[in-house]
């Protein structure tokens, strides 16, 4: 009697567990499992500062305002509109039909408390990436908060959009911050979060009364997030129908989905800039011997053949959608050894010169691999590099110190250049090159401080040319991001790699 | 054997307090920093050392290590930087993962490795016996990761039979009792979730306990050969007992001493092997959490986290030597 | 001490019985491997077509042409003749073993002697720092001592060693406590040698050949940590072929480029499965009962 009975048991929880993971099994409701690298680790929102992570928790806590890559514009969401009263302050209006999941209203008190929570919170670690140049917020009335500045900044947008997560003050008072945080997470976000478990996945759900939501009817129900590091693992869960979007798929790999009936495969310009950095320590002090590297890499054939013409070559630091871009800008470095030995002969060192070159591994599309090939390429016009391969944290702090006198490296949200670029390049703003230039810092000061589009536009080109000019950096490319798709989702991916439910249509 | 268990408990401390000081101190001299490492791209130099004076790094480290040890004491490891949270609330969360799999592995490696080990000893140099070796030997040769790579490809890919990673189906759990979700589902009798959880951790379990397949599989083979000389099996032969008698009852059990040795020291390297697997199948655990503690240089965390795995390592050697006890009641301490 | 059995009666004279090992097909084949690797490993230069380095991105990705064509095992990623960086990975990955097993044999030997045959404070010292050093996870070791002294083979061999002269620590510990009390180092005792002379004509000798087994299997975990660490991204420099880093770059072509994986991984196995074969064979002939250690990682 008992055998049979077992075997049913079995039988019935398979039947039933295979019914329960296919994928568009819940009827009415629409649900899309997406892969993903990195992993949302806290359920603390200002607890991580990763690109990825902002896009999620916006989602769920409703973005500020938001970069339109197609207008090339910030636009207004949760703040519906901005103004700058004087150089030192910003006034933003919320739009009063957002509401927390709980049905109450989102007031300037909240926002400024999660600005006061981006700022002070011990475990905070936005307060670079989202207050920047903010010193304090303050509240102008129920609706409208006032945004004070030490200095005037111009580039305060791009700092807030994308990026400040609203959380509720009521929340937070009423059950203290890691309790708010892990069981009353409160948002205005189109979708709220459902479940969390670091490491391996996040859900959110839909919440049909947002006012967002209208906007797109057909958006998922629901969506998954799943952590899969392993390149072939998404691919292969794509395949199978586990997730329906893949991101970072590696050139290669593409000719597995796009072999598949029901994928594609989307390609999208990344706003990540990869380049080489070089300080201005011997023999990179010398400006023929950075301006030989230039030449001597030969970026199309590297985009040809490695990466399978899957990246945007870029004359200058940034390319087309990105604020300031000007196609003809100067000068441009064609590939051409012949120079290269030339200026290097010029700088002194006619029999060449040895360096050190540092790369990540697995951080950036075929990063290693793109390192090796350069590496061939300088050795080949007397610039013998040598390639190590540090891991990430080691890389990652020594060049924030000033330790790392060439690398490959990547900056990436670069919708506005601004803030990449005084970082980089400014007098001050990091040790990450020490370069330093007095003309290049006027440029940048007056960029900073002017308001006025077109001429702040004029500026940034200025600087932009003289940083090509004297390169202390050799600016390659950006990486068309290859996301691979169920055809039963329409999505259009984002160039900065964060990942919207509500840009997604479920077909079926 | 109580007093020699006391006293070995004992003997442990000092070693904690050894690896304490051993962790902190390797980790803070390896290159990298908390701050720089969390704070994102657009950190200055003034956010970072806001960040280090908040969480206590701008102190000499004589008194860091001190002001660890006075809380860690107490129970408290700190606050992870990573995690916001306490260290031994992240590690709790995380550790019955690990758990599971590490049982499951050893299982696996257990159910293949002493029948193959008792045949191939059965019948010594034997076709069956070259390759049950060159099997152990597979097993031994293939890099965790490779082998993980490899099954998923395989057994998800081309057999799609198996999901590509995680530790359960969303949607298909009930809540949470123990944290072991194969183990919760069976109590809630949610036998859709216990198929999934079997499902999840089959790959996992696999790939972290092929090595240790095959050094068992070797371990029983050669402690079956050595009992075999023993002379109450010539004994027991002559008596004309049965040769399948003679294998199962009289040289298995004896030779189960070293096998179980084995698996305890090899238990020791699967929970650390976990590093690797964890990390390519996104399985919860302590291991994969072992290496976001160290990419994110979060001292709190991989400190207790090192101190967890210590304790862990310890408390099994102990348990095995309980065992020898048990299984062969000549031994006494 | 062996007591008469039915086997000890009829197998062959006790001085002949270690022939019975080499008339047995392992020795033949584990002999071979290891003998064509070592080979390989020094010649290596002479044998391989392209220098192992050499990348034309023109021709990346090919598939193996077999004996005859231009790239016998086909080309990676960059262009790099696969067959050429399979043998030069030998002489490393070879190196490196070798290195890490006399290395940590010489330490765990060392110490293991002192800690046995002194007892006492040094016993104890030893002793606890075997149970530190254990008791670490041994990758995390590995990665906090290649962060801390930076890429390079020497401090992937000193990573390597750092756990791993522990078995031959305990097991000739063990030994040595057993050995100073036999009648022939209390002869020497009360005949005046002195202590590092007993230990080294003595003790020594007596503990080599169950070294020599452990030694055979920790070359084989050698390798295969080289192969993890890399995977970890802390492994050797890029310039330096290794199998483990040919293994660790090829997992993303994995299934649109087989062979970039295939080889090395194909190298590694054969290499441990020789290794460890001649292992079994040398375990065979010094010591018939030697219980099997654990293996490190």
């Amino acid at each position: 009697m008992r055998r049979p009975k077992l075997r049913n048991v079995l039988i019935s929880a398979v039947v039933f567990a295979l019914a329960a993971s296919s994928p568009h099994r819940v009827g009415a409701q629409t649900r899309v499992s997406i892969g993903v690298t990195e992993t949302m680790e806290t359920h603390n929102p200002y607890g991580d500062s990763v690109s990825l992570l902002y896009g999620i928790w916006s989602e769920v806590t409703g973005p500020f305002c938001t970069y339109e890559y197609d207008k090339g514009e910030f636009e207004g969401r949760l703040a519906k509109r901005w103004e700058v009263k004087d150089p030192n302050t910003w006034l933003f209006y919320l739009d009063e039909r957002y509401k927390f999941n709980d049905g109450s209203p989102i007031t300037a008190a909240d926002v400024v408390h999660s600005m006061n929570r981006v700022l002070k919170d011990p475990q905070s670690k936005q307060k670079a990436s989202v207050a920047g140049p903010i010193d304090r917020a303050e509240v102008a009335d129920k609706y409208t908060v006032k945004f004070i500045t030490k200095k005037p900044a111009a580039p305060l947008l791009s700092f807030v959009c994308d990026r400040l997560i609203v959380t509720s003050k009521a929340a937070y008072d009423k059950y203290g911050r890691d309790k708010a945080d892990r069981e009353h997470m409160m948002g205005g976000g189109p979708y709220r979060l459902k479940e969390l478990i670091p490491g391996q996945r996040m859900v959110i759900a839909k919440r049909p009364d947002h006012p967002e939501v209208k906007k797109n009817p057909r958006a998922p129900d629901e969506v998954v997030y799943r952590v899969m590091r392993e390149t072939e693992q998404r691919v292969t869960a794509l395949l199978n129908n586990e997730i329906q979007l893949a991101e970072f798929i590696p050139p290669h790999l593409r000719k597995r989905v796009e072999a598949s009936a029901a994928h594609r495969i989307v390609p999208v310009d990344s706003i990540e800039i990869m380049f080489f950095a070089m300080m201005p320590k011997p023999p990179f002090d010398k400006k023929e011997v950075r301006q030989a590297v230039c030449y001597a890499i030969d970026r199309d054939k590297i985009i040809n053949t490695l990466v399978e013409g899957f990246a945007t070559r870029l004359d200058g630091p940034i390319g087309k959608g990105q604020y300031g871009y000007d196609p003809s800008l100067q000068p441009k470095y064609e590939y051409s050894p012949e120079k290269a030995k030339k200026l290097l002969a010029q700088a002194g060192y006619p029999n060449g010169v040895s360096v050190e070159l540092q790369t990540p591994v697995g951080r950036y599309i075929l990063d290693k691999q793109i390192s090796e090939a350069v590496s061939a390429m300088l050795t080949s016009v007397g610039i013998r590099a040598k390639l190590l391969t540090p891991e990430w944290p080691t890389l990652w702090a020594n060049v924030q110190v000033g330790k790392v006198p060439f690398y490959y490296m990547g900056r990436g949200s670069v919708q506005d250049p601004s803030a990449a670029l005084h970082q980089y390049f400014k007098t001050g703003g990091s040790p990450r090159i020490g370069y330093s230039n007095p003309k290049l810092d006027d440029l940048f000061d007056k960029e900073q401080q002017e308001f006025n589009p077109e001429k702040r536009k004029a500026y940034l080109r200025q600087a932009m040319s003289l940083l090509t000019e004297e390169a202390p950096a050799c600016f390659m490319w950006r990486h068309k991001m290859l996301w691979g798709q169920a055809k039963t989702v329409d999505y259009d991916p984002l160039p900065d790699g964060r990942i919207y439910g509500l840009h997604m249509k479920a077909l079926k | 054997m109580k007093d020699y268990l006391i006293r070995r408990l004992i003997g442990t401390l000092p070693v904690l307090l050894l690896i304490s000081l051993l962790v902190f101190l390797l980790i803070q001299a390896a290159p990298g920093d908390p701050t720089l490492m969390l704070l994102g791209e657009d950190a200055t130099a003034a956010d970072i050392a806001e960040a280090q004076r908040r969480w206590g790094l701008d102190q000499p480290i004589h008194v860091q290590y001190l002001k660890f040890l006075i809380s860690a004491v107490k129970g408290d490891f700190g606050r992870s930087f990573k995690y916001s949270q306490p260290v031994s609330e992240v590690i709790v969360q995380r550790l019955p993962a690990t758990i599971e799999l590490a049982f499951f592995s050893v299982i696996v490696a257990m159910i293949f490795a002493i029948p193959l080990g008792v045949w191939a000893a059965a019948r010594p140099n034997s076709w069956v016996d070259n390759l049950g070796t060159t099997f152990g030997l597979f097993g031994i040769s293939m890099p965790s990761f490779w082998l993980a790579i490899m099954l998923i490809l395989f057994l998800a890919g081309i057999l799609n039979i198996l999901p590509t990673s995680g530790r359960s189906t969303y949607g298909i759990a009930g809540e949470e009792i123990t944290g072991f979700y194969i183990v919760d589902s069976l109590i809630q009798k949610n036998w859709a979730a216990v198929y999934d959880g079997i499902t999840h951790i089959l790959m996992p379990a696999v790939a972290l306990g092929v090595n240790m397949l095959g050094i068992l599989m070797r371990v029983t083979r050669s402690a079956v050969l050595e009992v075999m000389q023993e002379e109450f099996v010539v004994t027991a032969r002559a008596k004309g007992l049965a040769e399948r008698r003679v294998l199962w009852r009289h040289v298995v059990r004896n030779a189960l001493i070293p096998v179980i040795t084995v698996v305890g020291l090899e238990l020791g390297t699967v929970l650390s092997g976990s590093i690797i697997v964890e990390t390519v199948f996104a399985w919860p655990g302590g291991g994969s959490l072992l290496i976001i503690g160290l990419n994110a240089r979060d001292f709190p965390l991989v400190t207790g986290l090192v101190m967890t795995y210590t304790v862990a390592f310890v408390g099994i050697n102990l348990i095995i030597d309980a065992l020898y006890a048990i299984v062969d009641p000549r031994i006494r301490y | 001490m062996r007591s008469l059995t039915l086997e000890s009666v009829t197998s062959l004279p006790a001085n002949l019985s270690w022939l019975r090992t080499w008339m047995r097909p392992k020795v033949y084949v584990g002999g071979f491997i290891v003998l064509t690797l070592i080979v390989v490993g020094i010649s290596g230069p002479m044998m391989a077509p392209y220098n192992p380095n050499h990348q034309r991105l023109e021709r990346m990705l090919q598939a193996p042409q077999g004996i005859g064509g231009e790239h016998v095992l086909g080309t990676d990623n960059l262009g790099r003749d696969i067959l050429s960086r399979v043998i030069y990975g030998a002489r490393v990955s070879l190196l490196v073993a070798f290195a890490v097993v006399f290395i940590s044999g010489f330490v765990g030997v060392g110490l293991g002697a002192i800690s046995g045959y002194f007892g006492g404070k040094a016993d104890f010292t030893i002793q606890k720092l075997v149970e530190v050093v254990w008791a670490f996870p041994p990758l995390l070791l590995g990665i906090t001592i290649m962060a801390f002294l930076g890429q390079g083979l020497f401090n992937l061999i000193l990573a390597l060693v750092a756990q791993r002269w522990i078995p031959y620590c305990r097991v000739v510990r063990g030994q040595a406590l057993s050995l100073k009390t036999r009648d022939f180092v209390v002869a020497a005792q009360c005949l005046g040698a002195g202590r590092s002379r007993i230990i080294i004509r003595h003790l020594l000798p007596n503990l080599i050949q169950t070294s020599m087994v452990i030694g055979t299997f920790a070359m084989a975990s050698a390798i295969i940590s080289e192969a993890s660490l890399s995977f970890l991204g802390v492994g050797v420099p890029p310039e330096i072929p290794t199998w483990g880093t040919m293994l660790a770059d090829a997992r993303i072509y994995i299934s649109t480029a087989w062979w970039l994986a295939l080889f090395p991984g194909l190298c590694i196995f054969l290499t441990v499965l020789g290794i460890n074969l001649l292992g079994d064979a040398l375990r065979d002939l010094l010591d018939p009962r030697l219980k099997r250690t654990a293996s490190g990682l």
